[in-house]
């Protein structure tokens, strides 16, 4: 019960910021590669549904979730669009992170359970995917932050390979 | 005994063709109106008959909220999926199934028009790996990257990409297909059987209707459902309903007729006799000449019943107290059999061996007419007491002395008014031909308008322009269809048309397989490329082990038959564009926005061993028509040569031949030109109707101008024809009250043309006898 205080608190607390300016850091550590793949890049939220995170570094990606449209942006296939109700499966991954800045619990409730701890000041939020499609591609997303700041995003894949995002504001 | 001797026999003949008439299927398909010698014709009608496009069924989920509409497809489509005669069942929600996805990945070598010798050189294979390694970069990688080890030249993401093309994909919402407003929730059924094979298509619509039932619970959501073979069943629920419905209130009025007429329930059982008798022969010769009855004959043969009404008619009100039935009948068969002899001869005109629709035609009214006027001649006499006369005497007052008085100044009139409408016909040539075989659908146009609107927002294709290549084998098939895809690509660059589809977009020709195998590097090259080309990337040693080994593999593999491919969504796919029928194999290759037909059928590259037809369906199928009526309109017109011929022979004198014809004439003159003032095209209903209208006006205009008639016999004459027109002109009244445009063809025309012909011989007939001679 504490535990839910808390992370309606932090939910609160993740819903009042407006806008989000961050840089990010993500290292992915794959069983085909000998070396974590580097990647750097900026990430933008603003409420109530727009994320936008732009891959600068190795090749510049970027990819913009707003409302249920999902753009996609890569130097070799150019700018394609999706809608997001037609490909359930990426929904979760989206708002993983849109939802959880959003302090929307009941988004993140509907694609997630939900386990939190720690404390408003120093959490960690572990989601684990309720749908059977979706366990096929991930274990769970950990959330760790402070308050209302998101710090990093792990990504936890069955087959042992996982992927961390560190995030820096601005 | 004797006496009971030809009941008996009448009985047991009637029972047989019964028996015949209900074992044999009625077809609704157009194969009718083709001519047996056109090769494209036989195409177009095997693709409007079991086409893929015919086997589609649209399904529209509207009403409630999206969640619930979205919820009712879901479970709608599983339910419908654990369905045998189903062989599609899609509502968006599916992206390829896994097992799906692992035959194509399994192919992947042999399918993947990518795969060429400079596909596996250093450069090539670093270029692809280079691109693998973005891509995991990606966070959509966790979906790609369970192939990576198998495929680094990523042969599966063209195949995919090549699988999803050719269709536009509809709009989606909650990850289903929704009509871009989002008001209905969409779905597509692909059936097994022929959207024209009409059983198969009612027991699919019956499955959907109890499963849409049973997924839509308690929610507000209405089921919508279009489809060539929803429209073909509904089209032939609402001509049984509404042809049975008017049938029973016509039989009714027809009893009601008779009895008023005669006082005697015993006409009306055997007035009904010779009618039974035809249908039942009719239908039980056609039945045995041709395997099946078409719906037009069926038609045709309400029509015939006006006619066969009449043979009893004439034996009612010519019986007389005083001579016996036998001596009443020996009176009249001499004009009774001339009435029949013209019918009959009128018929074997339409027997062509080439137009199994228009042989139907004339099958039926010859067996018909024929078993109705042996009836009538000797089975009655056999039913009637000797001296039976209708109780009510028939009872003709002076009136019809003057009705009967020769008007030579009024059939003048009349018939100068008919050349001078005949001359406006001619010079005025108004639209005479329904083309539009639209026109004559009894589908109701709010259905043809969700039709469409289910048809665009899925992105179905349409029923339009297609090639079709007919071969020997499906490999030759194949090859034939990738040199016109090559044709196709340079078109559609030029823009005259926007996409196509064919088998060998799904499944090349064995021969291209085995080119690309044959592009396949042995495993010491292939190794030794692959390992300069992994030089400083980052992946591990031995992460590719798995793509080696399926190169070496497919190497050694045989190429996939369309036989390999049974069971899978793949072959589903192919087979609904190449299938083995009469004439080898065909493969279809349908077309979209096309620009310019003439300028892609003028080119279409042929093969030696194989054929390939630019069809435009709509085109052709209207051509079929005009072509079928052409040969109805030549074979009409022998037929009227017969009948004068025969109508000589039986009266050798060509003033009483123009007496008993000329007035059938002018009564056809003045239907078609009534019908065209009544904002008619004329179809091949009409037309059809305009046989009958021409069968009952001869028999007319030969008994009001019967020889040697008295007074009496005269007024006895009028007396049964007034029956026979007026209880005609009651029948199809009732049908030309019709909403269905087949039934209100034949009921405009028939009632029209009686009535024409009564009063053209009734005016005409007498005055032409007497003022001539």
């Amino acid at each position: 019960m504490a535990d839910d205080d808390a992370l309606s608190q932090v939910m609160r607390a993740l819903a009042a910021a407006p806008t989000v300016e961050a840089t990010f850091r993500e290292e992915k550590t794959l069983a085909v590669l000998d070396a974590p793949l580097v990647a750097t890049g900026v990430l933008y939220y603003r409420a109530p549904d727009l994320l936008r995170k732009r891959t600068l570094h190795p090749q510049p990606e970027d990819y913009e979730a707003d409302g249920h449209w999902l753009t996609v942006e890569t130097p070799e296939a150019g700018r394609r669009q999706f809608d997001l109700n037609g490909y359930p499966q990426l929904r979760p991954f989206v708002e993983a992170i849109r939802a959880a800045q959003a302090g929307d619990r009941a988004a993140l409730e509907r694609y997630y359970r939900l386990e939190f701890q720690g404390t408003p000041a120093d959490w960690s939020l572990r989601l684990t995917p309720r749908d059977a499609d979706a366990q096929r591609y991930v274990v769970a997303i950990v959330l760790r932050g402070r308050n209302g700041r998101i710090d990093s995003m792990e990504t936890l894949e069955p087959d042992g390979d996982r992927s961390l995002m560190t995030i820096t504001w601005r | 005994m004797r006496r009971w001797s030809i009941p008996l026999l009448w009985l047991l003949a009637a029972l047989g063709c019964g028996w015949i008439v209900l074992t044999t299927p009625v077809a609704a398909d157009l194969t009718l109106f083709a001519s047996r010698a056109d090769p494209v014709a036989e195409l177009l009608l095997e693709q409007l008959r079991s086409g893929p496009t015919t086997r589609l069924i649209l399904l529209g989920l509207a009403g409630g909220a999206e969640t619930e509409r979205a919820a009712v497809s879901q479970r709608l489509t599983e339910r419908l999926k654990v369905h045998d005669e189903f062989v599609r069942v899609a509502n968006g929600a599916d992206t390829l199934p896994e097992a799906e996805l692992q035959a194509l990945f399994a192919h992947r070598y042999r399918l993947s028009p990518t795969v060429t010798p400079e596909r596996f050189t250093v450069d090539s294979l670093r270029a692809g790996l280079r691109q693998r390694l973005a891509e995991l970069q990606s966070p959509l990688a966790v979906f790609q990257k369970r192939w990576l080890a198998g495929d680094p030249t990523g042969e599966l993401l063209n195949l995919l990409k090549r699988w999803q093309g050719g269709l536009r994909e509809p709009a989606k919402r909650l990850g289903l297909w929704f009509s871009p407003d989002g008001e209905r929730a969409l779905l597509l059924v692909e059936t097994r059987a022929s959207g024209y094979d009409l059983a198969a298509q009612r027991k699919a619509v019956t499955a959907i209707r109890a499963a849409f039932a049973a997924a839509r619970v308690e929610t507000g959501v209405q089921l919508e459902m279009s489809g060539p073979g929803v429209l073909a069943t509904l089209a032939a629920d609402t001509i049984h309903a509404q042809a049975e419905f008017l049938s029973t209130l016509a039989l009714a009025a027809v009893v009601l007729i008779l009895l008023l007429v005669y006082r005697s329930a015993r006409t009306v059982w055997l007035g009904a006799l010779p009618m039974l008798a035809a249908l039942l022969a009719g239908a039980a010769a056609v039945d045995l000449i041709f395997g099946k009855m078409y719906l037009i004959t069926l038609a045709f043969s309400m029509t015939l019943l006006g006619e066969t009404l009449d043979y009893p008619t004439y034996l009612f009100s010519h019986r007389r107290a005083t001579e016996t039935v036998v001596d009443t009948l020996r009176q009249l068969w001499p004009t009774l059999r001339l009435c029949v002899a013209t019918t009959l001869l009128g018929c074997l005109a339409m027997l062509d061996a080439d137009f199994p629709g228009l042989s139907q035609l004339g099958v039926f009214t010859v067996a018909g007419i024929a078993a109705a006027v042996a009836t009538t001649r000797w089975l009655l006499p056999a039913l009637l007491p000797p001296r039976w006369t209708p109780p009510q005497p028939v009872a003709i007052g002076a009136w019809a002395d003057r009705a009967l008085q020769p008007r030579p100044r009024l059939a003048l009139a009349l018939g100068g008014c008919g050349a001078l409408v005949l001359l406006a016909l001619m010079v005025k040539a108004p639209p005479l031909w329904e083309n539009d075989l639209a026109a004559l659908s009894p589908v109701p146009r709010e259905l043809m308008r969700l039709d469409q609107e289910l048809r665009t927002a899925l992105g179905a294709p349409e029923v339009g322009h297609l090639i079709a290549i007919v071969a020997p084998d499906a490999e030759t098939a194949l090859r034939h269809g990738e040199t016109i895809a090559v044709y196709l690509d340079d078109r559609q660059r030029e823009g005259l048309l926007t996409g196509y589809d064919g088998p060998m977009r799904s499944l090349p020709s064995a021969r291209t397989q085995q080119q690309r195998q044959a592009s396949l590097p042995d495993a010491a090259t292939l190794t030794a490329n692959l390992n300069a080309a992994l030089q400083g990337l980052p992946f591990k040693p031995g992460s590719f082990a798995p793509f080696l080994d399926a190169v070496d593999a497919a190497r050694a593999a045989s190429p996939l038959r369309p036989e390999d491919l049974r069971g899978t969504l793949l072959g589903t796919r192919v087979n609904a564009m190449l299938f083995p029928g009469g004439r080898g194999w065909t493969a279809l290759l349908p077309l979209s926005g096309v620009r310019d037909a003439g300028a892609l059928a003028a080119d279409l590259p042929q093969a030696e061993s194989s054929q390939a037809y630019y069809l435009d369906l709509r085109a052709e199928t209207n051509r079929l028509v005009a072509g079928f009526r052409a040969a109805t309109l030549v074979r009409i017109g022998w037929g009227a040569a017969l009948i004068v011929a025969v109508v000589w022979l039986g009266l050798r004198s060509w003033r009483r031949v123009v007496a008993a014809l000329l007035p059938v004439a002018l009564a056809l003159v003045f239907t078609v030109a009534a019908l065209l003032a009544l904002g008619e095209r004329l179809s091949l209903f009409h037309l059809v109707s305009l046989l009958l209208v021409l069968g009952v006006g001869v028999d007319y205009g030969l008994f009001f101008s019967r020889p040697g008639a008295d007074p009496d016999s005269r007024r006895r004459t009028l007396h049964a024809l007034l029956v026979c027109c007026g209880s005609a002109l009651t029948v199809f009244g009732m049908l030309s009250l019709s909403a269905l445009p087949a039934l209100r063809a034949i009921g405009l025309t028939v009632s029209l043309g009686v009535a024409a012909s009564f009063i053209a011989a009734l005016v005409a007939a007498r005055p032409l006898l007497t003022k001539m001679s």
